[in-house]
């Protein structure tokens, strides 16, 4: 049943690469950067779950992961705003000089 | 409850959808819906593993405060594209990637259900670990506390680099 968990994980990093690479709004591409991590995140609980009796490390750095990454959308998003307010556009092919 | 393939497998198969939906839709706000039912399923899925308080923080973190402020940007860069239709380059990798998962999860149902010969079969028999949210997280006030200081630490500097940023930006 692991596999299956691990599998489920690897869908959600390869979509998310897939649309970070694919997308062309910045939002979208934030977007799928946070489904990377959420299958990281899957990948972290699984193996603490199944492989790990005693220490339990892998829901820990989950929780570690859980708010790095919303750190990392809100320092992302605001970066977006304040070049937004010169670009006018969300086009992430306009903000190659950032 | 814990470890159940009946509450998984629907799980993970809706999951991939809205996944694949959040980065086909042309228009950002169906994507932000696609999202936040990708976040609220994970954090079922995190219940499901066994992990109630990673379920609670997920689906407060990233079902409830990142929509929030992804919403907040969406509102602020006032799209104009409100076409709803998937643009046709990403129609075909939508397709591909839901069939081939649609087979994915097909082959690992009759692996779970041993229909094909032993050779075939992926799954072990371990379960997942029942555990106490006072057990596992105690360990951020002891093994972990100076992950913990670090990340508060950098949580700090994030908030006055974001504010000196605003003023070097004006």
């Amino acid at each position: 049943m692991i596999y299956h968990y691990l599998f489920l994980g690897l869908a959600l990093f390869i979509i998310g690469i897939a649309g970070s690479i694919l997308s062309r709004h910045v939002i979208k591409v934030l977007i799928s950067i946070e489904f990377i991590l959420t299958g990281v995140n899957i990948n972290f609980i699984t193996f603490a779950a199944f492989c790990d009796n005693t220490n339990f490390d892998g829901f820990i750095i989950a929780l570690f992961y859980i708010g790095i990454g919303a750190i990392e959308l809100a320092v992302a998003l605001y970066i977006f705003y304040l070049m937004y307010k010169k670009k006018q556009s969300e086009n992430i092919e306009n903000y190659g000089d950032l | 409850m814990t470890d159940n393939p009946i509450i998984f497998y629907p799980l993970s198969i809706l999951m991939i959808i809205f996944a694949c939906l959040a980065i086909g839709y042309k228009n950002i706000f169906y994507s932000l819906l696609s999202a936040i039912m990708v976040f609220f399923l994970a954090g079922v899925v995190f219940y499901v593993l066994g992990s109630e308080y990673n379920a609670v923080i997920q689906i407060a973190v990233y079902g409830l405060a990142v929509p929030v402020i992804l919403g907040l940007a969406i509102m602020f860069t006032n799209p104009k594209d409100d076409k709803s239709q998937l643009s046709s380059k990403l129609k075909f990798a939508v397709v591909l990637t839901g069939g081939v998962f649609l087979l994915s999860v097909i082959y690992l149902i009759l692996t779970s259900l041993a229909i094909v010969p032993e050779g075939f079969n992926i799954s072990d028999n371990s379960g997942t670990n029942p555990v106490s949210a006072m057990a596992a997280f105690s360990a951020i006030f002891t093994k972990y506390v100076w992950a913990f200081e670090l990340m508060s630490v950098i949580l700090t500097i994030i908030v006055v680099g974001l504010s000196l940023f605003k003023k070097e930006v004006k």
